[in-house]
C-alpha cells in the first residue's frame, strides 16, 4: 500500500514539473472559461441578460407619414436607449453596404407611402396601397437582428391594430347608425391613436418565474468553469496514461517490474498518481475560480464528493486509452481527440439540452455529462443527495473501465517484465 | 599532399564558456585524423565549426579551399556529417530516410536511387530498407546514421563518435567500414573518447582537453614525448576481484596508475620491467592467478595521462 | 525546387504515417461541424422546446398554442404538469408554460389573465421563449381589447338598450377585427444580403465556417510540433550541414502544412455544399482567396511559434489551446456579437477573427472577391509579421 503511495506521489510531482502538460491542465481550461464567460457575458456584469447592448442599427425614414417618424422614435427612445444605437441615414443603400460591411446588425428602410397605406386620407377617407418596411437584416449577428426584427414587429403590429380597432370601431358604429359615414375619417384617425396606445397593454400577463432557489445565485460562469475544468480533465488522464507508455519505453517501467512490486500495484500506482493529478487539477482550479471569479460552486464537502468521482470515471478513461493504443505518441493524440470528443459530447462547450435524445443519451458515456449535471445541481443549491445518481454514474463508469483496461492490459502484456 | 582541411586558430564561445579555444591543426587529403579527448572536451562543438553549423567566434577553418565562415555552402557540398546523436525520421523507412538525405545533398533521379542502393549495400542493410527506423536496433540505426553521411560522397567525413553506446560487434563492423571508406580514397576526421579507436584507426591524432588541442602528431611522434611511460596489461582469472587487486597494486613502488577493465588491470609505470616482479608477488599473496601479462609501447592514454594527470575515462 | 518537393513529400508521410491524423484532418471536423450545426438538414428541428402544460382546454388555450407552433422560434411540446417540471429540473428544456384553468375567452373579457412562464436562468434560449409568448399573448388580447374600445365607443355616443345588445355588439366586433387581424396585409420584409439567390440565414453556416478554422488552424498551429521535432532528433541540425539552405527548409515545411490546409479545407467546403447545402461555392475566387490568406497567417503563427517553443509536447498542448482559444475568441464558436462591445473590438488582433469575417463574408452573406479583399489584406499581414518574427528567432536546436 505504501509503496501505490509512493507510487502516485512520483507521478503527481512528475504531472507538476512538465510544462507543457501544465499548460493544457490549468491554463487552458483558465482561458476558455474566461473566453466563454466573456461571450456569454458573465464578466461584463451587463443589466441585460442576453448580454447583447447598444445594438447598431441604421434607419432610412423615405416616409412623408407620421409612422415612419414614429417609428424613429420608438427606436430613440429612452426605454431602447441601452438595447440599441440607431443611426439616420438618408440613403437606402448606403444602409445596406453597412450591413453587408458588417458595420451594424440591420437597416429599417421606412418607404415612401407607408404612412399612407395605412391611415386613410383624411380627405378621401381612402388608403392607398400597403408597402412595405425593408429590414435588410446582417446574417452573421442573428440575435442582434432578431431583436431590431421584434421591435419593428411590435411597432407593425401596434399600428395594425390601431388600424383594425378603428376601422372595426368606425364600421360598428356607421352600422349602429350611431355616426354618418362622412365623419368617418376624421374620427379613425383620432380612434387610430388611442386604440394604437390600448394595444400596448396586453390584458394577458406573463410571470416569468427563474429556476429554484433564490439563496444561491447561478452564474454562466459556474457552468463554463466546471464544463472546461472536466473536459482538461480528460486531458490530465489521457496524458497520466501516456507516461506509464513512456515509462515502457524509457525503461522505467520494466525496472520496475524487477523491483519487488506486483504488477498489479504498479499499475494502481500509476492510477492512483493519475487520480491525485486530476484531483489537484479540478481541485486548483475551482479554488482559483472561486477566487478569480467569484464563483459559488455550492456545498464544499459535497463538491469534493463529485470532484473525486469525476476523476474516478475519468482515469478509467485514461486507463483504457492507454490499454488502447501501442505508443506515447499515440496516446497523446487519441488523448486530445478523445477530450475534444468528449467535451462537445458532454456540453462542456454548449448546452447540450436542445439537442436530440439518442444525443443526449450517447453524452452519458463521458464523465463530463455526469459531472457537469452534478456540478449544475450543486450551483443551484442542491446538497449531497441531490448528487448521488451522478456520482454512482461516475463511479460506475470507472470501475467498468478500470476492469476492462485491466483486462487488455494483462492480455497485451504492457504490465508484463 | 595538400590539406584538405586547415583549421586556423579557431574559437568557439557559448556566452562566456569557451568550448574551443584558439585550436590549430591540418588535415591531409586520403588520411585518418583523429580528434582524441574526454567528455566536455570540444569535440562537438569542433565538428560543428567545421561542418559551418556555427559560426566560430574568431579564427577560420578552410575546407577543399573554402572558408566555413564565408562560403558555408560551398564547404556542406564537400563535407559529408555523421552526428554524434542519431539524427533521423525514425517513421520513414531506411530507404525513405536515405532517398531523402540524397536529395538534400543535391542528388536526385537515377544517380540518387543508385546511390541509395550502393549505400544500403554497404551499411548491410539491403533486406532491411523498406522498414521504419524505428522498428530497427540501435546498431542499425547507427549504420543509417553513417550512411546518410556517406551519400554524395564527401571528400571529407566528419564522423562525432559513432560508437558510443554500441555493442562490440557493430562497433567492430563501423571501426572496419571506417578503414574501408578511407582505402577507398575518403579523408575522415574522426573523434572519440576511446584511446584504442584513436590508436587503432588514424594516422594521426590530435588531443583535446578543455578546449584545447594539447598533443597533435603522428602515434609514433605523440607517445615519444611522453617515452618514460610504458603499461602493463595484466589478465587474471573471472573468479578473482581484480578491483583488489588493482589496489593492492597501486602501493607498488613504480606504478602511477592502475585501472581495471573487466578483468584486465593496466598499470602505467616509468619501466615495467621493474615492477613485473613485485606486481608478480603481491598477486601470489592473495591467490591471484594472472593469465597473461603484456607489456604495451607507450600509448596514447599515457600521453593523455602524462598531460594532463588525468585518464582519458574517468 | 527539388529539394523543397523532396521536403514536402517527408513531411506528408510523417504526417500521415499515424492513421490519428485522419481524426483530426477529417473526422473531428466533420463530427463537430455536424453536431454544432445540429444534426442532418432538415430533419432536425433548430426551435427553442417549450414544454407547455394546458390546463384550460379552452378554445383561447388552443389558439395560444397554435399561435406557438406558428412561430419559427418556438416548439410547443403539450405535456402534463408532472412530466413538465420532471424535464425542467433535469433542464432538458429550458422553459415551461404553465397555462391556468381559466385560461379563457370568457375570462379574458372580464378582465385580465395570467400565465407561468418559467425559465432557467441565464439561457438565451428561454429568453427567446419569452418573447414568443409575449408577443402572441398581445396578439390573442388585442382583438378582445379593439372589440372593448369599440363597445365603449358606441356607448359614449349612444347607450345600448340592453345587456344583449351589448354583448352581440361586442361579439360582432371581436369577430370583426379577428377576421381583420388575419387578413392584415404583410409591412416588413426581410432581407439578409444583396445577392440573386436570397440567402436564409443559416447557423449552420456558421458552424461549417467556424468548424473549418479551428480545425485548420491547430494543424497549422502544429508546424511549431515539426520544429520542435526536428530540433529534438537533430535531424534540422544535420539538414544545416547539408548544402540546403534554411530558407529551403522553412519553405518545404510550409508548403506541405499550407497545402495540406488547403486540401483540408476543399474536403470540408465539399461537405458543406453538398451534404450541408451551404452557399460555399458561388464565388471560386474570393473563397479561394479568403482560404489562402487564412492558411498563410495560421502557417506564419506555427513557425513563430515553433521559435519559441522548447519541447514537442509543449507544442503540441500549445496548439491545441491557442487554435481552440483563438477560434472561440474570434467567433468560430459562438456568433462575435455576443460579446461585450470592448471583447468585439479587442479581437481583431486575432486572425480567426478576420478568417471567419472573411468567410462568412462568403457563406453568408453571399459576397464575392472585393468583399473578402480587405480581410484577406489583414490575414497577409498576420503573415507578414510572423513570418518575420519567425524567421528572425528561427532556432535549429
Ligand atoms: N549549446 C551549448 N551551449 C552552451 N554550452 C555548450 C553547448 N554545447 C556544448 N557546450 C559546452 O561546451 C563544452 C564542449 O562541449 P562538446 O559537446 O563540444 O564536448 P564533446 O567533446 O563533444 O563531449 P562528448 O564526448 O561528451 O560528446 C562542454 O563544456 C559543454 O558543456
Ligand atoms: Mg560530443
Amino acid at each position: 500500500m505504501k509503496k501505490i503511495l509512493l507510487l502516485g506521489w512520483k507521478d503527481l510531482t512528475l504531472a507538476f514539473r512538465d510544462k507543457a502538460a501544465l499548460i493544457l491542465m490549468l491554463l487552458a481550461p483558465f482561458a476558455l472559461t474566461l473566453g466563454l464567460g466573456l461571450v456569454t457575458g458573465g464578466l461584463s456584469g451587463g443589466s441585460s441578460s442576453s448580454g447583447l447592448s447598444d445594438i447598431p442599427v441604421v434607419l432610412v425614414n423615405q416616409d412623408a407619414g407620421q409612422l415612419g417618424g414614429e417609428l424613429v422614435n420608438v427606436f430613440q427612445s429612452a426605454e431602447l436607449a441601452e438595447l440599441v444605437a440607431p443611426q439616420v441615414s438618408g440613403d437606402a443603400a448606403a444602409a445596406r453596404q453597412l450591413v453587408d460591411d458588417d458595420q451594424t446588425a440591420a437597416a429599417v428602410i421606412i418607404p415612401a407611402g407607408f404612412t399612407a397605406g395605412i391611415i386613410p386620407d383624411a380627405g378621401t377617407g381612402q388608403s392607398g396601397a400597403a408597402v412595405q418596411i425593408e429590414l435588410y437584416m446582417n446574417p452573421s449577428r442573428p440575435t442582434s437582428s432578431g431583436i431590431v426584427q421584434a421591435i419593428v414587429d411590435q411597432f407593425v403590429n401596434q399600428v395594425e391594430i390601431g388600424r383594425v380597432g378603428a376601422q372595426v370601431t368606425v364600421s360598428g358604429l356607421i352600422v349602429s347608425g350611431r355616426i354618418q359615414p362622412q365623419q368617418a375619417a376624421a374620427l379613425g384617425e383620432q380612434l387610430g391613436a388611442s386604440q394604437a396606445q390600448a394595444a400596448d397593454s396586453s390584458r394577458i400577463t406573463l410571470t416569468g418565474v427563474e429556476a429554484d432557489s433564490p439563496a444561491v445565485e447561478f452564474n454562466v460562469l459556474a457552468y463554463m468553469a466546471p464544463g472546461m475544468a472536466l473536459m482538461f480533465l480528460m486531458f490530465t488522464v489521457s496524458n497520466g496514461g501516456r507516461t506509464l507508455l513512456v515509462e515502457k519505453a524509457h525503461g522505467t517501467l520494466p525496472r520496475l517490474l524487477v523491483a519487488p512490486l506486483s504488477p498489479a500495484q504498479v499499475l494502481l500506482g500509476k492510477m492512483f498518481g493519475v487520480f491525485l493529478t486530476g484531483t489537484a487539477q479540478m481541485l486548483i482550479l475551482i479554488v482559483a475560480s472561486t477566487l478569480l471569479f467569484q464563483l459559488k460552486w455550492g456545498n464544499p464537502m459535497a463538491v469534493l464528493a463529485l470532484v473525486l468521482a469525476c476523476v474516478v470515471g475519468a482515469v478509467g478513461w485514461g486507463m483504457l486509452i492507454t490499454a488502447l493504443v501501442k505508443t506515447p505518441g499515440q496516446a497523446a493524440s487519441i488523448g486530445s481527440a478523445v477530450m475534444l470528443i468528449f467535451g462537445i459530447l458532454g456540453g462542456s462547450f454548449f448546452d447540450i439540452s436542445i439537442l436530440p435524445a439518442w444525443f443526449r443519451a450517447a453524452s452519458r458515456i463521458t464523465p463530463n455529462a455526469w459531472g457537469l449535471d452534478g456540478f449544475g445541481r450543486l450551483a443551484a443549491g442542491g446538497g449531497l443527495m441531490d448528487i448521488l445518481p451522478d456520482i454512482t454514474g461516475l463511479l460506475a463508469m470507472g470501475v467498468v473501465l478500470f476492469g476492462v483496461s485491466l483486462f487488455l492490459f494483462m492480455r497485451r502484456g504492457v504490465i508484463q517484465r | 599532399m595538400p590539406a584538405i582541411l586547415e583549421v586556423q586558430q579557431l574559437v568557439k564561445k557559448y556566452g562566456d564558456k569557451t568550448a574551443v579555444n584558439g585550436i590549430s591543426f591540418d588535415i591531409q587529403a586520403g588520411e585518418i585524423f583523429s580528434l582524441l579527448g574526454p567528455n566536455g572536451a570540444g569535440k562537438t562543438t569542433t565538428i560543428s565549426v567545421l561542418s559551418t553549423l556555427y559560426v566560430p567566434t574568431s579564427g577560420d577553418a578552410v575546407i577543399g579551399g573554402h572558408s566555413v565562415v564565408k562560403e558555408p555552402m560551398a564547404v556542406r557540398n564537400l563535407i559529408g556529417v555523421v552526428p554524434q546523436d542519431l539524427a533521423l525520421y525514425e517513421d520513414l523507412t531506411a530507404r525513405e530516410n536515405l532517398s531523402f538525405w540524397g536529395q538534400m545533398y543535391n542528388l536526385s533521379g537515377k544517380a540518387l536511387n543508385a546511390r541509395v542502393d550502393q549505400v544500403l549495400e554497404q551499411i548491410g542493410l539491403k533486406d532491411r530498407a523498406n522498414q521504419r527506423v524505428k522498428t530497427f536496433s540501435g546498431g542499425m540505426k547507427r549504420r543509417v546514421n553513417i550512411g546518410v553521411g556517406l551519400l554524395h560522397q564527401p571528400r571529407l567525413l566528419f564522423m562525432d563518435e559513432p560508437t558510443v553506446g554500441i555493442d562490440p560487434q557493430s562497433r567492430r563492423a563501423i571501426l572496419d567500414s571506417v578503414k574501408d571508406l578511407n582505402r577507398q580514397g575518403m579523408t575522415v576526421l574522426y573523434t572519440t573518447h576511446y584511446m584504442e579507436e584513436a590508436q587503432e584507426l588514424s594516422d594521426r591524432v590530435g588531443i583535446i582537453d578543455h578546449g584545447d588541442l594539447i598533443a597533435l602528431g603522428t602515434q609514433g611522434e605523440l607517445t615519444r614525448q611522453v617515452g618514460e611511460y610504458e603499461a602493463l596489461q595484466l589478465h587474471i582469472s573471472e573468479m578473482d576481484d581484480s578491483e583488489a587487486l588493482a589496489q593492492a597494486l597501486r602501493g607498488v613502488e613504480g606504478v602511477v596508475r592502475a585501472d581495471v577493465i573487466d578483468h584486465n588491470i593496466t598499470l602505467i609505470t616509468p619501466e615495467a620491467e621493474k615492477i613485473l616482479a613485485p606486481v608478480v608477488s603481491r598477486a601470489n599473496e592473495r591467490g591471484i592467478r594472472i593469465h597473461t601479462v603484456t607489456i604495451q609501447e607507450p600509448n596514447l592514454e599515457a600521453v593523455f595521462l602524462h598531460l594532463t594527470g588525468r585518464a582519458l575515462r574517468d | 525546387m527539388k529539394k523543397i518537393l523532396a521536403i514536402f513529400q517527408k513531411e506528408t508521410i510523417l504526417r500521415f504515417t499515424s492513421p490519428i491524423e485522419w481524426l483530426f484532418f477529417l473526422i473531428l471536423p466533420l463530427f463537430f461541424t455536424f453536431v454544432l450545426a445540429g444534426g442532418t438538414a432538415g430533419n432536425m428541428d433548430t426551435r427553442t422546446r417549450l414544454a407547455v402544460v394546458d390546463q384550460a382546454n379552452s378554445t383561447l388555450s388552443a389558439q395560444l398554442i397554435a399561435g406557438l407552433e406558428a412561430s419559427g422560434s418556438i416548439r410547443p411540446d403539450v405535456k402534463t404538469l408532472a412530466e413538465a417540471e420532471d424535464e425542467f429540473s433535469k433542464r432538458n428544456v429550458s422553459a415551461v408554460l404553465v397555462i391556468p384553468p381559466d385560461f379563457t375567452l370568457e375570462k379574458l373579457r372580464e378582465g385580465a389573465l395570467a400565465l407561468d412562464l418559467r425559465q432557467l436562468p441565464n439561457n438565451l434560449n428561454s429568453l427567446a421563449a419569452y418573447q414568443t409568448v409575449q408577443t402572441i399573448l398581445g396578439r390573442l388580447s388585442s382583438s378582445v381589447e379593439i372589440a372593448q374600445q369599440s363597445v365603449q365607443a358606441a356607448e359614449d355616443l349612444r347607450p345600448f338598450e340592453n345587456d344583449a345588445e351589448r354583448a352581440a355588439y361586442f361579439d360582432a366586433a371581436l369577430d370583426a377585427a379577428q377576421t381583420e387581424l388575419s387578413v392584415a396585409p404583410q409591412r416588413v420584409a426581410t432581407a439578409q444580403a444583396l445577392v440573386e439567390d436570397p440567402v436564409e440565414y443559416d447557423p449552420r453556416a456558421n458552424s461549417s465556417a467556424g468548424q473549418l478554422i479551428t480545425w485548420v488552424f491547430i494543424p497549422l498551429f502544429g508546424i511549431s510540433v515539426t520544429f520542435a521535432y526536428e530540433r529534438a532528433t537533430g535531424t534540422l541540425r544535420r539538414l544545416l550541414t547539408t548544402p540546403t539552405r534554411k530558407a529551403t527548409y522553412l519553405l518545404g515545411t510550409l508548403l506541405a502544412a499550407v497545402f495540406w490546409a488547403l486540401v483540408q479545407m476543399l474536403l470540408l467546403v465539399l461537405f458543406g455544399i453538398f451534404v450541408m447545402k451551404l452557399n460555399w461555392g458561388h464565388s471560386p475566387a474570393a473563397l479561394a482567396v479568403i482560404l489562402t490568406a487564412s492558411a498563410l497567417a495560421a502557417s506564419a503563427i506555427g513557425v513563430a511559434m515553433g521559435a519559441f517553443v522548447k519541447t514537442e509536447g509543449q507544442a503540441n498542448g500549445l496548439s491545441i489551446m491557442l487554435g481552440m482559444v483563438m477560434a472561440l475568441l474570434g467567433g468560430c464558436w459562438y456568433p462575435l456579437e455576443l460579446f461585450p462591445a470592448v471583447v468585439q473590438q479587442a479581437v481583431k488582433v486575432l486572425p480567426t477573427r478576420w478568417a471567419m469575417q472573411g468567410m462568412l463574408d462568403i457563406v453568408l452573406r453571399g459576397q464575392d472577391l472585393s468583399a473578402v479583399l480587405p480581410e484577406a489584406a489583414v490575414l497577409l499581414g498576420f503573415a507578414v509579421v510572423f513570418y518575420a518574427i519567425g524567421i528572425w528567432r528561427f532556432r535549429y536546436e
